[in-house]
């Protein structure tokens, strides 16, 4: 998944994780450009950049050294760099953790930040604005992709860490003098940080376009081959060496020919595909500031230029830009037919203002009971998949309004409680619905489902509720809802049991 | 003055490691909840949680883990249910257990190298064919360099009482570390806290110290660091150094960081405390002991046969330990607590 959790090595230490790279033009202001970088996969609410990490974004000016077969992408040596260094954790007067850190601009100037402010803080001249904290992960991937099977997006309601710089466009890249740049991002430790005695560690992880780790050579349809994430991780961008090249290369080869062939067809010839395999070893991602950067030009420049044309687009990265798809649809198909995933866009798509990253998800508190029953997954479900939920035993009167997606049921509890939920959607082959709490429960975002499954030759029912507590603690949120999700299950178990055993217990009463 | 010539590589702040570690366990577990089928889910949950238990003391992760690997067998009956069921029954020291999950796991077709390597840890951690363990932990070192691979492989070698050996492996694993966690690094500075402050026949207890103190140096919240490191402190007369260490970890459940504190406290004369942390430490073991007879019987043997004050029951909890792990480290605890009767 794009490039999160791409090593062993990042693991155990996930601020140091690079998951994504962007480069687009600000919706806000089209005269500015949006570089930024995201790490720490399934970020939770508390997460905080490492103090232990420069964390950098880092572009030259490139040129088209070749086209067609010959295509290559030639970057300059002079580099234009952002690195953002964090602090430890300090307390403000009521105990909260606060991190502040400082973003070195080109030219060594440093903007002081706050972690979280959405503000972000800005050079005196405003040519630099700069962002860092906790937002709604804008990255999806809706595939099981070493079987090229749909899903739903896999990162839903994740969060990362970002780190966004906004740039004047003419005053800090002066496309004057070239408007073609590739960019990567990366996290090196930083050499002796005070506290401790050392030496620093090699860089951890550099990402340039989207997937050349986890898809491009780790590819998931070909098990067993040696893992050269690490390796690649710890070369330095703009500059692989001339040694390793050929390993590299070889890997992009063959990991492109069985991507080409896994929907049965081929669509690649044998000089395209090598030529393609060049194009993406040099990695970083190409962006051209004088042209339109959309969610849909994602790789354009790359492409155009492998078949030898002019491109029209200014290529980069958008937050919204479908990268999974626009990449897997290059590698299977060469662009014969676009490959939808199971989902058309993360959790929450970007902001049309700075930061342009959403809000961070709240985490939701879920509650998930399961119960094994020894008895037919049909005819669990011929009770348990009456939405009314009279089977309930704390229900003691309900009401049911309408008929199929959009009823209503009104549950009168034992305690005098009432509680309205919709009806979303049922599955019957899968033996599941779900549904939401329209009022009664203390929370938003209520959303419940009840599953029944097949189990040896029982069954096994799922009771999930995800919600939002509101009004009350989340404790006392959660416990009603527990009680209500274990006491039905456990009435199942009774209800269920084996016909000798419910006699065996009338007889005991 | 003892001094420690080795330097230690640099890492990440260890309470932002924690704060961290924390909310990488919550983002793990709600992956897991919204979806316990997907691939690696439930597995990350395993790892945080036992980060959690190993460096923080948190020993609330023992249930969860409990809870995880009943929730994923509900709905998923491939080896991935039976791998992390033998993750969590050998966390609980529930080796018989976790050796039938794994042999369960194979049938279903799991991946042999994580099977064996499981398998392995199980062997290590019983004292079982050692030597046979020793050569597989060199086979697997030398491959990987890996400062996780190297840290094993130091353990037997201590366990073999071939102390040279350990130490040198263990600085070897500083050495190869180039990641910014302090997890590992800190791992390694309680291992080398442990081979000189406990396995060596005589010990250096000023040179463990200054492990422990890196260890806590890289990771504040490590409770058995803290703990490890008071002890030292406390059989130096140095009480109030020891009571500071174990005060900023009582938050943990863990029993032993009041046991130590009663010590501490009834050395100082202050015994109405002690009796009071005491009674708290004889409770808590009690409560792990119901749950997780097998993973505490060793410790809760060490507090009966000292403040615990029950000679008895300090036996009984060693013999159940040198029966689940008859390590050699299990049978000198047996030996000495029934020589004290």
């Amino acid at each position: 998944m794009s490039d999160h959790v791409d090593g062993p090595r990042s693991i155990g230490d996930p601020p140091a994780d690079v998951t994504d790279l962007f480069a687009f033009t600000s919706p806000e202001n089209p005269a500015r450009t949006v570089l930024a970088m995201c790490v720490f996969p399934s970020a939770g609410e508390a997460a905080v950049f490492s103090n232990a990490i420069d964390y950098s974004i880092a572009v030259r000016r490139v040129v088209v050294a070749g086209v067609g077969a010959a295509a290559k992408f030639q970057p300059g040596d002079d580099e234009i760099r952002f690195t953002f260094r964090f602090e430890v954790l300090k307390r403000d007067t009521a105990g909260k953790a606060i991190q502040r850190g400082v973003c070195t601009l080109p030219g060594g100037r440093k903007l002081s930040l706050t972690v979280n402010d959405e503000q972000g803080a800005s050079t005196p001249e405003g040519e630099i604005r700069v962002f860092a904290g906790l937002r709604s992960d804008p990255f999806y991937l809706a595939w099981d992709v070493g079987k090229l099977e749909r899903l739903p997006n896999l990162l839903q309601h994740d969060n990362v860490l970002c780190m966004v710089v906004e740039l004047d466009t003419r005053r800090v890249l002066d496309p004057a003098k070239g408007s073609l740049f590739g960019a990567i991002a990366e996290t090196v430790p930083i050499p002796h940080p005070p506290g401790h005695l050392g030496y620093p560690a090699p860089r951890i992880d550099w990402v340039g376009r989207p997937e050349q780790t986890n898809m491009r050579f780790n590819n998931p349809a070909m098990p067993g081959i040696v893992d050269l994430r690490d390796l690649w991780n710890q070369q330095t961008p703009f500059a692989i060496p001339q040694a390793l090249q050929p390993l590299f290369l070889q890997r992009l080869k063959d990991s492109f020919a069985v991507w080409d062939g896994l929907d049965g067809k081929t669509d690649w010839t044998p000089e395209a595909l090598a030529a393609n395999a060049n194009v993406f070893l040099d990695d970083f991602l190409v962006f051209d500031v004088a042209k339109p950067i959309t969610d849909q030009s994602h790789l354009e420049i790359e492409k155009s230029t492998l078949y030898g044309r002019p491109y029209q687009t200014g290529g980069g990265r958008t937050i919204n830009a479908n990268v999974i798809d626009i990449l897997l649809t290059w590698l299977v198909n060469h662009d014969r037919e676009f490959l939808q995933g199971g989902a058309t866009g993360a959790t929450q798509p970007g902001m049309k203002v700075f930061p342009y990253f959403a809000t961070p998800n709240l985490e939701l508190q879920t509650v998930a009971e399961s119960i094994e029953l020894a008895a037919a997954p049909d005819e669990v479900w011929s009770v348990v998949g009456q939405f009314s939920l009279d089977w309930h035993p704390l229900v003691a009167r309900t009401t049911v309004t309408g008929a199929g997606i959009g009823q209503v049921r009104r549950l009168t509890t034992l305690s005098g409680g009432e509680v309205v939920e919709r009806l979303e959607a049922v599955d019957t082959a899968k033996r599941s619905y779900r549904y939401t709490m329209m009022s009664g429960v203390p929370a938003s975002r209520y959303v419940g489902t009840i599953e029944v499954t097949p189990k040896s030759s029982g069954s096994v029912v799922d009771w999930r509720v995800e919600f939002l507590a509101s009004d009350q603690p989340d404790i006392l949120v959660r416990g009603r809802v527990s009680a209500l999700v274990k006491r039905g299950l456990g009435s199942l178990k009774d209800r269920f049991a084996p016909r000798s055993t419910r006699e065996a217990t009338a007889v005991a009463q | 003055m003892v001094e420690l010539d080795h330097p230690c590589p640099c890492a990440t702040d260890g309470e932002i490691a924690a704060v961290n570690l924390e909310s990488a366990r919550r983002g793990a577990w709600g992956r897991f909840t919204r979806d316990p089928r997907l691939p690696g889910a439930a597995e990350a949950v395993v790892d945080h949680e036992r980060l959690a238990a190993q460096f923080l003391g948190d020993l609330d992760a023992l249930d969860r883990l409990e809870s995880l690997a009943s929730q994923f067998a509900l709905v998923d009956d491939s080896f991935r249910a039976a791998l992390v069921k033998a993750e969590v029954a050998s966390t609980v020291h529930r080796f018989d257990d976790a050796r039938g999950h794994l042999t369960r796991a194979a049938r279903l077709g799991g991946p042999r190298e994580t099977i064996e390597r499981h398998s392995l840890t199980i062997e290590q951690a019983c004292g079982v064919e050692l030597d046979a363990v020793l050569a597989a932990r060199r086979r697997l070192a030398s491959a990987s360099d890996r400062l996780e691979d190297l840290v094993l492989l130091g353990a037997v070698l201590a366990d073999l009482e071939r102390f040279d050996e350990a130490d040198a492996v263990y600085q070897q694993a500083f050495d190869s570390y180039d990641g910014i966690s302090p997890f590992p690094l800190a791992w390694v500075c309680f291992q080398l806290g442990m081979l000189w402050g406990e396995f060596l026949p005589v010990p250096d207890p000023d040179r463990a110290a200054l492990w422990y103190q890196r260890a806590i140096a890289y990771l504040p919240g490590y409770v058995k660091a803290r703990v490890h490191l008071a002890e030292i402190y406390a059989s130096q007369g140095q009480t109030g150094e020891a009571e500071e260490l174990l005060l900023r970890a009582l938050s943990s459940r863990d029993p032993e960081v009041r046991w130590r504190l009663a010590d501490v406290l009834t050395a100082q004369g202050k015994l109405d405390q002690a009796v009071s942390q005491l009674e708290a430490a004889r409770r808590g073991f009690d409560e792990l002991l119901g749950k997780y007879l097998l993973a505490f019987a060793d410790h809760a043997a060490e507090f009966y046969a000292g403040s615990g004050n029950d000679w008895r029951r300090a036996l009984e909890l060693a013999s159940v330990n040198v029966a689940n792990r008859p390590t050699r480290r299990a049978v000198k605890l047996a030996q000495a607590i029934r020589r004290r009767r």
